[in-house]
């Protein structure tokens, strides 16, 4: 419990020094100026929702190969910290937009591909509501589980291409091209910063899945008697 | 007995019980037809802007049609419990997989081929010479279709609402296949005509991919 | 700088959505004690 609240402890600080860097070290960009400060915290919960997205992977098939509730309780957890790190990302990309084209939606291609790996993971909770049965929900969402995340590198390529033959306006032109050094440090910090918040909310999101299914256990013996 | 004689045999059961009534074909082909139809509607028809846009519904009409195809793929397995002689009658369960998507495979081909004539004739699109690559980008797409369909089917048949659940587990991933399909399409029918190979490539590539993944797994969709 | 309000909303949304969703998680951790204690209670009085 202790390791949890350092955790929680070292998330946040790290989170507001990820925003003061944002605000008082990183220059200002040229063409956009101050609006480009949201890139920081943009991109940082774009990985950080990819990564909880990984780690439900990892626990999709590490359930499939070994069937302990432990890994569909990580599994949940990753989808659903990942659910919340992609809202923020289709959030803060139409704030950014808007000031800078006028427009809040661009389907800019990275955009509407994290769009699209928003769909699958709601799904992906959706289906778990409506299988009752504890086992069998495990079992087939991690199934879908492994289907959804194969398929969001063809995703995010085919929309690539897409944007190739029908151009639109690009966010922020790919994460190297031509990135200030101090910058990049901003961003590399901030996704860090990212990193550690998205691991304490799926440790604590994890406590909570394990706790509900002891509770179901209980539920049944009482029921039993 | 190997895999493939398996799946040769439990195929020609998919095809005999699908031609027996034929109620898939007809019905799945008549919602296409539908679907084309309330497009045109939607966007101004015998319009240059309709020309454009025509590749795209006739994907569209193609994946929605197919997220009604594939309700029946593993229901009908349920009503008497077929799935477990079936699963018993195979030493690979990747058979019983193996036969369906073929299956859905052809089926989806022929009433996408049905269509054809009137998709040309709707949008005032010529087709004959371009025939033989739009057969195939049409193949390589409902490939990937019937693939990634099959599996969710055999998931959406395990819970509940199973008919609404089905289209939104199926379209989210299928969104790669319509974004290619769609594009290469559009090409191929331009009034200079292109051939995507890069497009028919990526989606190989997806078939593939989500061939390789219903192979390692499928046999957990099936568990008892 | 009247773009730099759309930076502080974006920021202030973004915490307030993480910040709701451990409020949610918080409240459904305690929701789950007072029933396990529910529980609890209602066992022996079964016996």
């Amino acid at each position: 419990m202790g390791k949890r609240i350092v955790l929680g402890a070292v998330a946040i600080l790290l989170v507001i020094a990820a925003a003061y860097a944002s605000f008082y070290v990183a220059p200002e960009e040229r063409t956009m100026g101050p609006i480009q400060r949201i890139f920081y915290f943009h991109v940082g919960s774009a990985w950080a929702g990819l990564l909880a997205f990984f780690v439900c992977f990892i626990g999709n098939l590490m359930y499939v190969w070994k069937r302990e509730p432990k890994y569909d309780w990580l599994g949940v957890a990753g989808a659903e910290v990942g659910l919340v790190f992609t809202t923020v990302v289709l959030i803060t990309g139409p704030i950014w937009a808007h000031p800078v084209w006028g427009i809040w939606w661009t389907w800019d291609a990275r955009l509407t591909s994290t769009f699209v790996l928003w769909l699958l993971y709601v799904s992906y909770l959706l289906l778990r509501t409506l299988i009752e049965e504890p086992g069998r929900r495990a079992l087939l969402s991690a199934l879908f589980g492994i289907f959804a995340f194969i398929d969001v590198p063809l995703v995010f390529g085919a929309i690539r291409w897409w944007r190739t033959q029908h151009p639109s306006p690009v966010i922020m032109g790919g994460p190297g091209s031509g990135l200030d050094p101090t910058m990049r440090k901003v961003l590399f910090f901030s996704g860090l910063a990212m990193c550690v918040l998205m691991a304490f909310l799926i440790v604590e999101r994890y406590a909570l899945e394990k706790m509900r299914s002891e509770v179901e256990i209980l539920k049944r013996e009482a029921e039993a008697q | 007995m190997s895999l493939l004689s398996n799946t040769a045999i439990l195929l020609g059961k998919e095809l005999r019980t699908e031609f027996r009534s034929r109620e898939l074909l007809t019905t799945t082909a008549v919602f296409i037809l539908i679907v084309l139809v309330l497009f045109s509607f939607a966007v101004n028809p015998g319009t240059e802007e309709a020309r454009e846009f025509a590749p795209g519904l006739l994907w569209l009409a193609i994946l929605f049609a197919s997220s009604l195809m594939f309700q029946s793929c593993f229901l009908r397995e349920q009503t008497n419990d077929t799935l477990s002689s079936l699963r018993l009658a195979v030493s690979d369960p990747f058979a019983i997989f193996l036969a369906k998507l073929i299956a859905n495979t052809l089926f989806l081909l022929l009433t996408e081929l049905l269509m054809l004539p009137f998709f040309a004739i709707f949008y005032n699109i010529p087709l004959w010479s371009k025939l033989p690559v739009l057969i195939l980008v049409l193949f390589v797409g409902s490939l990937g279709i019937s693939i990634v369909g099959t599996a969710i089917s055999a998931i959406s048949a395990q819970a509940r609402m199973r008919e609404l659940l089905l289209p939104l587990l199926l379209l989210p991933l299928l969104t790669p296949v319509l974004v290619v399909s769609t594009l290469v399409t559009a090409s191929l029918l331009d009034r200079e005509p292109i051939v995507q190979w890069k497009g028919i490539g990526f989606l190989a590539v997806f078939d593939l991919i989500f061939l390789t993944a219903l192979w390692l797994f499928g046999e957990y969709l099936l568990e008892e | 700088m009247k773009n730099l309000n759309s930076v502080f909303a974006a920021y202030l949304i973004g915490w307030a959505v993480f910040f709701l969703f451990y409020v949610s998680i918080a409240k459904r951790t305690s929701d789950l004690r007072a029933e396990v204690e529910r529980l609890k209670n209602s066992l022996p009085c079964a016996k």
